[in-house]
């Protein structure tokens, strides 16, 4: 209608209608479109009634709430922590001081208490499902997570938890969340169930826990006490032992080599004795005394006629001047 | 003109009042509603999209369709034992029929406080029923745990005791079997759950049992059992430290008298042999001619030991023979 009128109705009262109309398309432009990030995918409802799930990029929706949009982040992997918090993720992580032990205090199979902090992984990977078929969806991740833990902790020992079942608890919890999240239709993977720090409750508990630690170091340092005395004496005793018998093998070739040497001194003189027996004894004879009687100022000679030798000798021992010849 | 603008505007306002009070309404998903018509319930509407009512006269209740929370305070409960246990419990519900939770119970408050009564009753009837362990095992799997035994490999010899000492250190003691466990227990208070909840129009999913602890005066004791058991294993290992040293030290004192006297053994037959080998040597050389030796082993004899005699002679000898008489008579 506006054409047949004259250009300066446009200027006054059309000019109200442009600017109307000009503003319902912004607001219909903008209202119909939206964008759906690499990470996520988007969920359309019509009329509130499920219509279509929509991949990244530029789309287009019926405007004016006619047709709505939810985007799901579905390629993110999600975190969720047990017992702690993480205050500040970062190459240096803060965690916060803050313990949560109503999450983290277990009792263990064998009744003990111990300590269990954790955290799992997870990825939505069914927006459809996440976004209409639970409630309240952290809350539930969390209840189930605790509850999952909480029972494979309290089927096995304390030791066994410390130690080897950690990769057994881990596994068994991943697999049993999945299986009671894939019966709510929650559209999410569990990733992964990392267990963090396992350790039995802080104080005096944790104090003797430390001390067997200790214990063992102290049962090694005794026998290596031990081994370390033997090993230092018994090398030592084995060196005594060789001397013994090398000191007696040393008398062994002494005395028979002076065996042999008196024996072949012997048969020389023997053999010349053969020769000629009578000049040889009395020649021997003499030989021996000449080198045997004479020692100066001792030997006395007593005529073979005098009967006693008492009235020339004092015998008696409280002689000083007896006593001094036989010193000399 | 003019005139039919007006119009226009005038049918756009109605319209719009229209629509505003109007006969659609949205039910999106997730979500379930009644239709409420002078205080009577006239449909229900399960499905989501754009639904038509009588303005005015018909009221829309919204109710959730999806998996609700349901949320209790720790309890402490007292088990079969009558030792006290904090136990934390959830459960997963949702409205299966809303027109019979509408009239039973109406709003969600309402809902989590009935729920919070018979699910609580639930709990403590099962957990006063049952051992403290069948609440805190699922299984009997600790008793099938491969363990590797203690010290096995730590030692690299020996010894007498070990088997011993692995005895006094066993980590886990057998515990005792149990019948139902943890899960038994939830599917229990399940069931027992299950026969109520109906009523108000709501289905329970599961019920789980989130944690369970040891009330306060408990934990103190326990702590005291975990501090006992450790130290004892910390002595043992201790004092089989200290005996294998003094096994060591004694079996040092032993290798050293064993050597030591072997070798005093050996050192005296060796000595043996060579004082055998010497005496043969002397016999044969002496038994050539034994009036000879006889006569040169005494000369030998006299040549070491008379020198050093202090001596008085008498001219009695042999060899004083030629001093009284030239022919030696």
């Amino acid at each position: 209608m506006a054409e047949f009128k004259l250009p300066g109705f446009l200027r006054k009262s059309n000019m109200i209608v442009i600017v109307v109309v000009v503003v319902l398309i912004i607001v219909l432009a903008l209202s119909s479109l939206f964008v759906v990030d690499q990470t996520e995918e988007s969920i359309v409802l019509l009329f509130g009634e499920y219509s279509r799930t929509v991949g990244p990029g530029l789309h287009l929706k019926l405007p004016l709430g006619i047709e709505t949009s939810e985007n799901v982040p579905t390629q993110i992997i999600q975190n969720m922590s047990f017992g702690f918090r993480t205050e500040r993720p970062g190459i240096n992580t803060v965690f916060s001081n803050v313990d949560f032990p109503e999450e983290s205090i277990m009792l263990t199979g064998d009744l003990n208490i111990v300590d269990v902090e954790w955290i799992i992984q997870y990825r939505i990977e069914d927006p459809r499902a996440w976004l209409f078929n639970v409630e309240d969806k952290d809350t539930t991740i969390r209840d189930i997570s605790q509850s999952i833990v909480n029972q494979l902790v309290g089927d096995r020992s304390i030791i066994d938890i410390l130690s080897d079942e950690r990769p057994n608890i881990e596994f068994f919890a991943q697999e049993s969340m999945n299986e009671i999240f894939d019966n709510y239709k929650l559209g999410i993977e569990i990733t992964a169930v990392r267990l963090q720090n396992i350790v039995p409750p802080v104080g005096r508990v944790q104090d003797s826990f430390e001390d067997v630690n200790r214990a063992v170091q102290d049962m090694n340092r005794l026998i290596n006490e031990g081994r370390e005395a033997y090993n230092k004496e018994i090398p030592r005793t084995r060196g005594e032992g060789e001397q013994l018998v090398k000191i007696a093998e040393g008398y062994a070739t002494e005395r028979v080599n002076r065996a042999r040497g008196d024996a072949d001194r012997f048969l020389s003189v023997l053999s010349e004795y053969n020769q000629d027996p009578l000049t040889m004894r009395s020649r021997l004879y003499y030989e021996i005394l000449e080198e045997v009687l004479p020692k100066e100022g001792t030997t006395r000679v007593l005529d073979r006629g005098i009967d006693t030798a008492i009235p020339f000798f004092n015998f008696l021992p409280n002689t000083s001047t007896l006593n001094q010849e036989g010193t000399q | 003109m003019k005139r039919a603008l007006v119009v226009l505007i005038v049918l756009g306002v109605f319209v719009g009042l229209f629509l505003l009070v109007g006969p659609f309404y949205i039910v999106e998903e997730g979500e379930q509603v009644i239709v409420i018509r002078f205080g009577q319930i006239v449909s229900e509407e399960q499905d989501a999209g754009l639904k038509f009512k009588i303005p005015f006269v018909d009221n829309v209740v919204r109710y959730s369709k999806k998996i609700l929370s349901w949320d209790g305070d720790p309890r402490r409960v007292p088990t079969a034992e009558n030792q006290f246990i904090w136990v934390d419990t959830t459960a997963r519900w949702r409205i299966a029929n809303p027109s019979r939770f509408y009239s039973s119970v109406t709003t969600m408050e309402q809902a989590y406080s009935r729920l919070d009564d018979i699910i609580e009753s639930a709990v403590r009837t099962v957990i006063a029923a049952n051992g403290i362990v069948e609440a805190v095992r699922n299984s009997n799997i600790i008793n099938t745990i491969d363990r590797a035994a203690p010290l096995d490999g730590a030692l690299s010899d020996e010894s007498a005791g070990l088997a011993e000492i692995q005895n006094l250190l066993t980590i886990v003691d057998a515990q005792p079997e149990i019948a139902k466990g943890r899960r038994m227990l939830s599917q229990e208070m399940f069931e027992d759950v299950s026969e109520t909840t109906p009523r108000f129009g709501i289905e329970l999913i599961d019920i789980v049992i989130r944690q369970i602890r040891y009330s306060d005066d408990l934990t103190e004791s326990v702590y005291n059992r975990m501090v006992s058991e450790r130290q004892q294993i910390a002595q043992a290992y201790r004092s089989f430290g200290e005996g294998r040293k003094q096994e060591l030290l004694g079996q040092l004192e032993n290798d050293k008298r064993a050597i030591l006297s072997r070798a005093y053994e050996e050192a005296e037959g060796i000595r043996g042999l060579a004082d055998a080998e010497a005496a043969s040597i002397y016999s044969e050389a002496y038994s050539q001619n034994a009036e000879f030796f006889e006569f040169w082993r005494a000369l030998e004899s006299y040549k070491k030991v008379i020198p050093s005699l202090d001596k008085v002679i008498t001219t009695d000898m042999e060899y004083f023979d030629y001093l009284y008489d030239k022919d030696g008579n």
